[in-house]
């Protein structure tokens, strides 16, 4: 229990030495930050939002949003594609700070509600995108750790838990070690196929600690756990460390627009070190589904259910999948579950954008290859080049991305859609 | 519940495969024409756009080698320049008279290519990149109505067998539609010579909320067109739509593509396999021996 208050961390005094710390692109992100160009919520008086936005000679605001969505475009563009081996099988805690620092106002509406608004989004698309892990909450206040769920593969659990009035309310010191301790102990049973994660968003500059911190972190990279950290205010130091040791992540946000995007960089399995690959082959059952009429008690939840699964080891009835079978132990899932992350591990090579050259003499316009005037997957034209009135809304139209491999045109909306949400190109599952 | 202002967009994919459709003429039971199909899902089209004024529609064909809209057609495409808008009939709804047009024109286009006579595109159909077409396309209605909402929907008119080497683009073309609500219908011919059964569309059906349906008696399409796929999503929990009980939710292994109930999950890359080894063949792992 903590007993003792002491600040165990290095803090950082003020904001110039901050500047160089947290590794953050800070050219990119350029046009998401606020007025006085710095761009942390924390430092601004006002927010000036209306100031990155400029009008052009025509008093038009399309080329300054449009430069806007290009900067995010290329940000996305950086996305990695090689394929490497995931560990698609996660456990995950996410830590939660519910300390007096939470309750600052430098992220809109409040520190708190930022959080636990992201956080319950954070839940939702995690388990969208890992549908075989598991997820567990933390929080620390008063000094103390406090599980709010176990580990579980059903996302409702814990967005209940966060919405829950008695769980948002900040007080007292956060305590570091008690929650990474906690979620050690709790991680300790996971097999060992799968990975550790711990995941704490961190508003304090301070941490009460009970203990040497130092030893919590050679326990968690001996049980090989991965902590990242999202830092609320400040690069704090023993932050730093933790996720330096365990192979972790370490950022501060700027804002709120920065927060999400930290928070849900997460959201992705982590490529798996190979010294720690403890792969195996684990026994599934892929059960089929009954209808019951009358109505059938479930073996899981003692519920009457008209719809139902049988588990294939020894016939009991499940009401919902994925789960362990209550009798049998054995893991049900279904195939379409399983290929919900197959796309991880063959995602979609980046596009690549095309930049007409100038426009062809006309003699030899007719023989070369004319450019596609539409885009491949959903007949949008792309603009002509010349003789339009805005240059910046050109700039965007007229942008065409090509894949590599079945060399069709995209549009900007089609690259992102492709990438984000389709996972396949439309082009190459043509052929 | 919708309001008045929805719109309804409805993306058809046709599955033109010529093999299937020959084998499915040549059927001693059912034999199929498929002209009297491509009418009858004319008629069914017509039925769709007459209902709304802001109804959208999209139709793909999903051909043997490539897949094609079939309408709306791809901007300045030779067909709209060529002919310059024959005199169309007086009293014919213009809307009609467009749809009806570019499908059959493109239709012809698509069945005289050349290129998908060769026999290594036999017997097979781009499902899977006509459904991500389908996406793309809706994608962008969407995008363009951002103040409506639109209520999208796909019907797949299916003909030929699973392409296994098309699964996960399907899956994940099921995923991206599940993630916008959007739901895909199925409308499955199966014959003695022809069809069979189809293992990846009533999983897409299932996961999206859409229908499946085996059509019992082709030549009456157009009356199960018109009472199971023509209303809106929103009408449908009225109504007393065919479901189909039981869903195969079983995984064919990657070893020797056995369906099989128990089977074993490598924990890296998730292939599925029925026995137990030492090594993965998809991504090379290393298993411990089993203790």
């Amino acid at each position: 229990m903590a007993t003792a208050s002491k600040p165990a961390a290095k803090v950082a005094t003020n904001g110039a030495t901050k500047k160089a710390a947290p590794p953050i692109d800070d050219e990119d992100s350029h046009g998401l930050m606020g007025a006085s160009g710095q761009g942390y919520s924390w430092e601004e008086e006002y927010k000036r939002s209306w100031d990155v936005l400029q009008e052009d000679e025509q008093g038009s605001l399309v080329g300054a949003v449009n430069s806007i969505q290009m900067q995010m475009k290329r940000r996305r563009l950086n996305k990695d594609t090689k394929v490497v081996q995931r560990g698609i099988i996660r456990h995950l805690y996410l830590v939660i700070d519910l300390s007096r620092a939470m309750a600052e106002l430098d992220l809109k509406p409040s520190r708190v509600e930022c959080t636990l608004a992201l956080a319950e989004q954070f839940v939702a698309e995690y388990f969208d995108q890992n549908p075989l892990s598991q997820l567990g909450v933390i929080i620390t206040r008063d000094a103390l750790a406090e599980k709010l769920t176990e580990l579980s593969g059903n996302p409702t659990d814990h967005v209940d838990v966060i919405r829950k009035k008695a769980n948002r309310e900040p007080r007292g010191e956060p305590s570091l070690q008690n929650a990474l301790d906690l979620a050690r102990t709790s991680l300790a049973h996971v097999p060992a196929h799968a990975s550790r994660e711990i995941l704490v968003l961190y508003a304090s500059l301070t941490t009460c600690d009970p203990d040497n911190i130092i030893d919590t972190i050679d326990a968690l990279r001996r049980n090989e756990i991965r902590v990242s950290v999202v830092g609320l205010s400040a690069e704090v130091q023993v932050c730093k460390t933790i996720c330096k040791e365990t192979k972790g992540t370490y950022r501060v946000v700027m804002n709120e627009g920065h927060f999400k995007e930290l928070l849900f960089e997460n959201i992705p399995p982590p490529p798996i070190a190979m010294a720690q690959n403890m792969s195996n082959l684990i026994k599934m059952g892929f059960p089929i589904t009954r209808n019951f009429d009358p109505p059938t008690l479930c073996a899981c939840h003692h519920k009457p259910i008209r719809k139902g699964y049988a588990c294939p080891g020894c016939s009991s009835t499940i009401c919902d999948i994925p789960t362990d079978c209550p009798v049998c132990a054995l893991t049900l899932v279904s195939s379409p579950l399983l290929a919900r992350s197959y796309h991880h591990l063959f995602p979609v090579d980046n596009y690549k954008e095309v930049i007409p050259g100038p426009p062809l003499p006309d003699v030899l316009a007719t023989t070369a290859t004319p450019l596609a005037g539409h885009c491949f997957a959903c007949l949008q034209a792309f603009a002509p080049k010349a003789g339009a009135s805005n240059a910046a809304l050109v700039g965007l139209r007229s942008a065409r991305y090509e894949c590599g491999r079945c060399m069709n045109s995209f549009c900007w909306d089609c690259d992102v859609y492709v990438h984000e949400v389709l996972h396949s190109c439309p082009g190459c599952v043509n052929r | 519940m919708s309001c008045a202002e929805d719109i309804n967009l409805l993306a058809v994919v046709v599955d033109t495969n010529p093999a299937a459709w020959a084998a499915a003429a040549s059927d001693p039971d059912r034999p199929l024409d498929f002209v009297k199909i491509i009418e009858q899902l004319l008629i069914f089209i017509n039925a769709h756009l007459s209902l709304k004024f802001d109804n959208e529609l999209a139709i793909i064909a999903s051909h043997a080698d490539q897949s094609q809209f079939l309408y709306p057609l791809p901007p300045a495409d030779p067909l709209d320049a060529a002919d310059d808008e024959p005199s169309k009939p007086a009293n014919v709804y213009k809307q009609f008279f467009d749809v009806d047009r570019a499908v059959v024109s493109k239709l012809k286009e698509l069945v005289d290519d050349k290129r998908t006579k060769s026999a290594e595109h036999e017997n097979r159909s781009m499902v899977a990149g006509s459904l991500a077409l389908a996406l793309s396309y809706i994608n962008r209605i969407k995008r363009a109505n951002e103040n409506n909402s639109v209520q999208s929907r796909i019907l797949i008119l299916s003909i030929s067998p699973d392409l296994p080497s098309q699964y996960i683009p399907t899956m994940n073309c099921i995923f991206a539609a599940q993630k916008v609500s959007t739901r895909i219908d199925v409308c499955r011919f199966s014959g003695r010579k022809y069809g069979g059964e189809s293992v990846f569309l009533p999983q897409a059906s299932h996961i999206t909320a859409g229908i499946y349906l085996d059509i019992p008696e082709p030549s009456n399409l157009l009356q199960y067109l018109l009472y199971t796929f023509l209303p809106e999503p929103s009408m449908r929990k009225t109504l007393l739509l065919p479901h189909k009980d039981q869903v195969d939710f079983r995984a064919a292994c990657f070893c020797h593509k056995n369906v099989v109930d128990v089977g074993y999950v490598c924990s890296v890359c998730l292939s599925i396999f029925c026995s137990l080894s030492k090594k993965c063949p998809t991504c090379q792992t290393v298993f411990p021996a089993p203790k």
